[in-house]
């Protein structure tokens, strides 16, 4: 096809009365609104305009489940200034608006139908939004909404206007302002949408619609538009609890669902033109915010790791049925995981009791979770627990979960190579051995993979991949085809000790139970952590993480790296009176009658420490944060890690670093490199007066402007 | 009669769960669970590809109101492919025995070659079932419109529409003759003059030969553990029904349940209501060796009979003479027998049976008896009074011990025959290379 063919086909049926736009951009998988489908939408709408006899106008993608994927989050992410933004916005909003002109609800001739199915997000909902009747494909992998704030934005070409007119403020406010993407019934429910259709029926119904042999459902009666939405009393109420759920929910950090509250309660009572107007000024404002290019960031960086688990640019197919050895929490976790995502899953142990407990805690999660009745019938079933290390031997990847011993993990893959078939890959969950320490003495190490989890498995995102240097290119991509099939982000790192994360957080914990030593309030510490926007301070995180764990990685990261990355001992005193943190009840923090207590074990200071931080704050958070930037120029130094993006996806999943910073080389990056160089130089000088060693976490013998580029 | 098939067909591999008493560990199981983690737990041990089953077949004798066809569930549920068939077979409490025997029908007529036969029942999930006069009751409310008539409808509301139906209790009861299983074996024990001492003696050796294999690890390769549904643990490791501690005194106290005062049976000497499920994979024994399994045991042959629906208890006799006769086989051939054990005094009243030539001429049309049995050979490993019998799965369950035991004896032939409800019995005769 040449380059001239048009992204929007126009066909003109029933004798000119109805006519069809569809949205097929040519050699592009994915349609999204971007700069030539925007302008070839315009030129088509012109040519419809100029339609004598037109009745009805239908929308409509490539087939019933593929429409449009909305915006072009490439091209958002490549605005450089405002006025590129705003033209971007305006360019939508007056497409749109064009449609909108033409239907009967903007005064226009034609009846306009938008026939959509498959995922109608963002930009996608917005178009049919601008339409008068929405039918919408009934099919389990519909899923419609706007889902901007999930980007720090809001919806800009209308959506923030349309929906609530369509729907009222209450359904609109919850689903601009949370995101959502709603499964066909619900949308129906809801109000998003006018009718469903099977997917054979799509285009005849809305043909229907076009035609007006059938009407959009009753649309919201005009007592409920006066009594509800114009309302400022009800709108007051919605604002007040909307705002305070938010603000608990974000600790004040994304500014977006905030600025859709206001949009949308105010549409009611506002002109079409002026909503517009003020919902172009809002995005544009929030496209260059750093919050929201922090959000793209991570969002495209998800998106690029989506793409891993591929041989020559063909996908991978993931196993169907894994092994899991040990039923420990880890283990046990990974095959609860896999079990609900639709994988067989057997774990194995000696031991009896550990295995219940897995089946047990299985079960739980799956009674919890909300899916239908069957599916949850099917995630039990598919959870197979079996004393002994039998009935492995269908599985196309076993993963063992065994306590962090080298020769017990040697042996235990050796074992296994005798019991799996050819084709099985074998992972370990190691999170501080060398993967490639274990393949010595095996006969294929090409299919050992390290496959490292995060606790507790159902919640953490991330997963490290680590190809040892035996590991097949084919192992490490049906190693990443797995993760992603257990809803996992990967991240391909290299086989060096404590792989990206754990090596990233051990200076981090280390500086903050240093920081304890010199007098730091620990309570405060928490706290300041938690105001930069991580889910949990250091203290609290090592107690999460458990002692006797945290001591174990601090110690094999001391023998790799020396006491720039951690010393060892600290909490020796802990983990000897059995004090391991959340999972004895007692750690560093203690918790009684609903009171939490620092830990006399810690130092009577701290013990005795008040809430507040004495001392700069800024400088208490650079003594905590720059030692992870330090650490990680040098993994990127090394090749740990492949990339900038893959740190911020890393420490976002796995560390539960601030989106909306970015993830920690973002927002190393915005710091700007000189004024980071200064800040480590001073911050050494400073440590280095009481501990010459440490220190070296403050400086950087790498080019770290270089890497920051 | 024919003899048997050219075909060797073989019970390649087999497992069962514990066996639980009824409202116990499995009281909230259901027949698609618990048959689906069955049949999981033996194609995984197997490594068998589920491709490879052409067809499940399982026997269940009181299916669950929400599953027409538990087979097709339970294929459905263990991750067996959509295109394979399965369908559930029912012979009361021989069902477990059939899903084996339809699966040799298949197999020898080269209609299949691998089938997944199991029993699989939830005597704990046997419903209480409104009466008629309650049915009536709530048809009547659904069809009135009018509040007149609605009122009129609830005037007729009577404390007797509540009381239930008890499936089970009416489901071990013979429609025919009117005869609670109980009753049949009182029946037996009056006909044969079995005292309630022999009853109980025989009880006793069932429960201390069960517990006595159980501690010696007998039942390891044959039974997988099971955490039930809603429990958090421990799972069940053995059947939940053997008293190793059981005494005489403790059995002689027990009531007659059935008939008192003189009745015989009691709820120490019969077997208990239980839940449980047994699998076996029958095949070619050439498809065995190329899917790389060692058979426990070859089928030789097997024969169904009836006898006196209010003398149930008998149909062994008359489906044993049966099997032996199409094989040409002596009783005293046998080296290890399963004789289920629905009631102690059916048990002793099947053994005198055999060793009686007046029954024999009588009823079998022999003229000499089939002959004694070396009650060490009579089920060494205890039986239902101890292990329970889930009805539906006892027949595969029989089938099952009877191949260990001869895998235990390192070769040999084994009969596993049972009485059935309605009046009938089934026989199966195992052999295995020593």
């Amino acid at each position: 096809m040449s380059g001239t063919e048009s992204c929007v086909r126009l066909d003109v049926l029933e004798h000119g009365h109805v006519a069809r736009l569809t949205l097929d951009p040519p050699g592009k998988d994915n349609v999204v609104f971007d700069g030539p489908l925007l302008r070839d939408l315009d030129e088509r709408l012109a040519e419809v305009e100029e339609l004598p006899r037109l009745e009805g106008l239908i929308l409509c993608g490539r087939s019933p489940l593929e429409f449009c994927y909305g915006a072009d989050v490439d091209a958002l992410a490549s605005v450089a200034d405002p006025s590129e933004a705003e033209l971007v916005v305006r360019m939508g909003q007056e497409v749109f608006g064009r449609l909108f002109r033409l239907g009967r609800s903007g005064g226009g001739p034609v009846r306009t139908v938008a026939a959509v199915g498959g995922a109608v997000p963002g930009g996608a909902f917005e178009i049919s939004l601008a339409c008068d009747s929405i039918v919408l494909t009934r099919d389990p992998s519909t899923r419609i909404g706007l889902p901007e704030v999930k980007l720090g934005i809001v919806p800009g070409w209308g959506g923030s206007q349309r929906l609530p007119r369509r729907t009222g403020i209450v359904t609109a406010v919850e689903a601009i302002t949370s995101g959502r993407l709603y499964r066909d019934r619900a949308a129906l429910k809801l109000g998003l949408v006018d009718r469903l259709a099977w997917p054979g029926d799509l285009l005849r119904i809305a043909e229907r619609f076009a035609l007006g042999l059938e009407r959009p459902r009753t649309r919201r009666p005009r007592w409920k538009k006066l009594l509800v939405d114009r309302n400022p009393i009800v709108a007051g109420v919605v604002r007040t609890k909307v705002v305070d759920a938010i603000e608990s929910k974000t600790g004040g950090h994304y500014p977006a669902p905030l600025a859709a509250v206001d949009l949308v309660l105010d549409a009611p009572n506002t002109e079409l033109s002026a909503g517009l107007e003020k919902e172009l000024r809002v995005a544009v404002d929030l496209l260059g915010s750093p919050v929201s290019r922090s959000l793209v960031g991570i969002f495209r960086a998800t998106e690029a790791a989506k793409r891993l688990g591929r041989v020559d640019g063909e996908k991978v197919a993931a196993a169907g049925r894994v092994g899991v050895v040990g039923a420990g929490v880890m283990g046990a976790g990974i095959a609860s995981q896999a079990a609900r995502c639709g994988i067989e899953a057997r774990v194995v142990d000696m031991q009896v009791d550990a295995l219940d407990r897995a089946v047990t805690a299985h079960r739980a999660l799956v009674k919890k979770s909300r899916v239908p009745a069957p599916q949850k019938r099917g995630a039990i079933d598919r959870f197979e627990a079996g004393v002994g290390p039998q009935g492995l031997g269908r599985a196309e990847c076993v993963i063992e979960a065994v306590p962090e011993n080298l020769e017990l993990k040697r042996k235990v893959l050796a074992d296994l190579e005798s019991r799996v078939p050819r084709e099985c890959i074998l992972a370990t969950n190691t999170s501080t051995l060398p993967v490639g320490d274990m393949t010595s003495g095996l006969v294929r190490p090409e299919r050992v993979v390290g496959l490292h989890f995060f606790n507790p498995v159902d919640r953490m995102p991330l997963v490290e991949v680590i190809r040892a240097e035996s590991t097949s290119d084919e192992t490490v991509a049906r190693a990443c085809a797995l993760a992603l099939k257990l809803k996992k982000t990967p991240v391909l790192v290299a086989d060096r000790p404590g792989f990206l994360v754990n090596r990233l957080l051990a200076p981090y914990l280390d500086e903050a139970l240093a920081l304890v030593d010199e007098g730091a309030s620990p309570r405060g510490l928490d706290a300041l952590a938690k105001a930069f926007g991580l889910p949990m301070g250091p203290l609290e995180l090592l107690d999460t993480v458990g002692l006797d764990v945290a001591a174990h990685s601090a110690d094999s990261l001391h023998g790799a790296f020396g006491p720039r990355v951690a010393r060892p001992g600290r909490l020796d005193r802990f983990v000897q009176s059995g004090e391991l943190g959340g999972k004895s009840g007692r750690g560093i923090w203690i918790t009684e009658d609903g009171k939490r207590r620092v830990n006399p074990r810690l130092g009577e200071r701290a013990a005795g420490a008040g809430p507040e931080l004495s001392g700069d704050k800024d400088t208490i958070l650079d003594r905590l944060l720059l030692p992870m930037v330090t650490e990680a120029a040098r993994c990127l130094d090394e090749g740990v890690v492949r990339s900038g993006e893959e740190i911020d996806l890393a420490t976002v999943y796995g560390t539960g670093f601030p989106p909306f910073r970015g993830g920690l080389w973002s927002w190393a990056r915005s710091r700007g490199a000189k004024a980071l160089t200064e800040r480590l130089d001073r911050l050494h000088d400073e440590v280095a007066s009481s501990d010459e060693q440490r220190a070296e976490r403050f400086a950087c013998e790498v080019d770290l402007a270089r890497l920051l580029r | 009669m024919t003899q048997s098939s050219t075909t060797d067909v073989v019970l390649a591999a087999g497992l069962r769960l514990p066996q639980a008493k009824a409202a116990g560990a499995y009281a909230r199981e259901d027949v698609g669970h618990l048959g689906s983690a069955l049949v999981r737990e033996l194609i995984a041990r197997t490594a068998l590809d589920p491709s490879e089953i052409d067809e499940l077949i399982a026997g269940c004798a009181g299916p669950p109101h929400d599953q027409a066809n538990p087979a097709r569930v339970i294929a459905l549920r263990a991750g067996l492919p959509r295109s394979t068939p399965a369908y559930t077979v029912g012979r009361n409490c021989a069902s477990g025995m059939q899903a084996v025997t339809s699966a040799w029908e298949q197999i020898a007529s080269g209609r299949a070659e691998c089938v997944l036969a199991m029993g699989v029942e939830v005597m704990s999930a046997y419903p209480l079932v409104y009466n008629h006069r309650a049915v009536s009751f709530f048809s009547r409310l659904a069809r009135a419109r009018t509040l007149g008539q609605r009122l009129k409808v609830f005037g007729s509301l009577r404390p007797s529409m509540f009381a239930p139906r008890i499936a089970i209790t009416e489901g071990l009861t013979d429609p025919v003759s009117g005869m609670i299983m109980g009753s049949t074996a009182e029946l037996l024990a009056r006909d044969f003059g079995i005292t309630r001492d022999d009853c109980d003696a025989y009880a006793l050796k069932s429960h201390l030969r069960a517990a006595a294999a159980r501690d010696a690890g007998r039942f390891g390769d044959e039974i997988a553990p099971h955490l039930p549904l809603s429990s958090d643990g421990p799972s069940l490791q053995s059947d939940d029904g053997i008293r190793a501690d059981q005494s005489r005194e403790a059995l002689a106290k027990l009531r007659p349940y059935f008939e008192k005062p003189d009745g015989v049976v009691t709820v120490g000497n019969a077997c208990p209501i239980t839940d449980g499920a047994t699998a076996l994979l029958v095949t070619t024994a050439q498809k065995a060796r190329d899917l790389g399994l060692e058979p426990l045991a070859r089928i030789r042959d097997h024969a169904w009979s009836g006898c006196d629906p209010a003398r149930m208890g008998i149909g062994p006799v008359h489906a044993t003479a049966k099997v032996l006769a199409r094989t040409g086989m002596e009783l005293s051939d046998m080296d290890t027998i399963e004789l289920n054990e629905a009631f102690a005094a059916q048990v002793i009243a099947c053994e005198r049976a055999f060793a009686s030539d007046d029954y024999a001429r009588e009823h079998l049309g022999r003229d000499r008896a089939l002959g004694e049995i070396d009650p060490e050979r009579l089920n060494p490993n205890g039986g239902a009074i101890a292990l329970g019998h889930p009805v539906g799965a006892t027949g595969a369950r029989l089938l099952l011990t009877t191949a260990h035991e001869l895998k235990k004896k390192g070769g040999g032939v084994g009969l596993a025959t049972l009485c059935i409800g309605g009046g009938q019995g089934g026989a199966v005769i195992l052999e295995r290379a020593s």
